[in-house]
């Protein structure tokens, strides 16, 4: 027992490193994907018919496939295509996620600005803001309240996917864990331990969404 | 390989070579899912009871493994059941532990789609169900769940989308599942962007699909809830 608790004590250093490029690696990928949901989001909401089908067909192949399809298109399919693309693993993860999250955001996003009634914008036109002034200052502000726990939502599912990127080789926690998992020959005592670290990160996070989503509510 | 036409070459000539390998790997990708998704709904609702329950012996269990299994990835625990397990002897094959791993993890999430379901029953319903002689637990399998279940069909849809992505991450604990026979063929023919792509292809012949069915069935509750209130 005093040997496993001298192992966890040795390891302890090594993940909180790993731990840090995971949430490098997530919030890198929530900015990502946070940005380009503007544009998807803009064009799913435009008057033109080819503008939406472009956007719901990007939303439903970047939510219908699974991440690790995507990561792997990116890393090992691009260069083959591509000769010149050489973006390392971790890039092509930030990239990777950022697509994904994109098409879930935009949506959120979509959601958000529906939900708030017709009438606020109306007003605001009507007072002689821009359609833009509008969506910037009376809008945009009540989605984003709206919007607030789905995304906390969103970021949570994101902490956990990164792990997906150890699959590249992209260091963060999980890949950190399997090699210390093959160089000490316990797994069960690394992935238990690890699985404290992805706690820690995620259940503050998960209930702080929680917290807005019954805010909410309320109101 | 160059061009992109030269990928679009390559991609119909060797079709019929690729097509049939990866096929025989989505069929088990889809056992992985329904396997996994038989075991998630019942111990799901087992869950959710055991989660409401008065019994603090019951429902303080239930609400820590929800919390720890959505706090962590899944490809986590999939390594602790893969892994873990063969360290104490246990040693699964990666199918069966694919199945009971993502099994496990859906369970907590399909707890928790339960218990919002069944609160969104109104409690009117439940006291009119004791009232009328019924016992609770026929007022549960009677009145409760059948209103509940119409109202978690999105959710279920959503569920079941989720869950056919994740039977990706089976390759990594050597279930022959339709990435694991992907990566094998890329390691023989280096073509990694036509083999991923026509993978792609696969997911999303059943995910847009069900994506599109959950859409339609969100309206319908909604528009249910609608009429009720």
């Amino acid at each position: 027992m005093t040997d496993l608790l001298a192992r966890f004590a040795s390891w302890t250093p090594e993940l909180i490193t790993a731990a840090g490029q995971t949430l490098y690696l997530t919030l890198a990928a929530f900015a990502g994907a946070a940005v380009l949901a503007i544009p998807i989001c803009a064009m799913k909401m435009s008057k033109s018919a080819s503008m939406r089908g472009f956007a719901t067909s990007y939303i439903e192949v970047a939510r219908g496939l699974p991440v690790l399809v995507i990561l792997f298109i990116i890393y090992f399919g691009l260069p083959d295509v591509i000769p010149s693309f050489r973006w390392n693993s971790m890039s092509c993860a930030i990239l990777g996620f950022a697509l994904q999250g994109s098409a879930l955001l935009a949506e959120i996003y979509r959601a958000g600005i529906n939900a708030v009634e017709r009438g606020e914008k109306e007003a605001s036109v009507a007072l002689g803001l821009t359609p833009l002034q509008a969506l910037v200052h009376v809008t945009g502000p009540q989605a984003f309240r709206i919007g607030l726990p789905p995304m906390g939502n969103y970021l949570v599912g994101l902490l956990k996917d990164t792990s997906i990127a150890s699959i590249i080789a992209a260091p963060e926690l999980m890949l950190r864990a399997k090699d210390l998992s093959s160089s000490s020959f316990m797994p069960m005592p690394v992935y238990i331990y690890v699985s404290l670290f992805y706690l820690i990160l995620s259940l503050p996070l998960s209930q702080l969404t929680r917290m807005l989503e019954n805010k909410r509510v309320r109101q | 390989m160059g061009s992109m036409s030269g990928f679009w070459t390559i991609f119909w000539a060797k079709l019929s070579e690729f097509l049939p390998n990866l096929l025989v790997g989505f069929e088990v990708t889809l056992i992985v899912a329904a396997g996994s998704f038989v075991i998630a709904m019942s111990l799901g609702l087992l869950l959710a009871i055991a989660r409401q329950s008065q019994n603090r012996w019951a429902s303080v269990p239930a609400g820590i493994y929800i919390e720890f299994i959505r706090g962590t990835p899944a490809l986590t625990q999939l390594f602790i059941i893969y892994f873990g397990l063969a360290q104490l002897g246990f040693s699964l094959p990666g199918l069966v532990a694919a199945i009971a791993g993502l099994g496990l993890n859906g369970a907590a999430y399909v707890a928790e789609i339960f218990r919002a379901g069944l609160q969104a029953v109104p409690d009117g319903q439940r006291q009119a169900a004791i009232s009328l002689g019924l016992t609770p637990y026929q007022t549960f399998r009677h009145i409760r769940i059948p209103q509940a279940v119409k109202l978690m069909m999105p959710a279920f849809c959503n569920y079941a989308i989720q869950l056919l992505k994740d039977t990706s991450l089976a390759s990594v604990v050597a279930a022959p599942e339709v990435m694991f026979r992907a990566r094998a063929l890329v390691m023989e023919t280096y073509l990694s962007m036509q083999i991923y792509v026509l993978v792609g292809l696969m997911y999303l012949s059943i995910s847009i699909p069900l994506s599109i069915l959950a859409g339609r069935l969100q309206r319908r509750t909604v528009k249910m809830a609608g009429a009720a209130a």
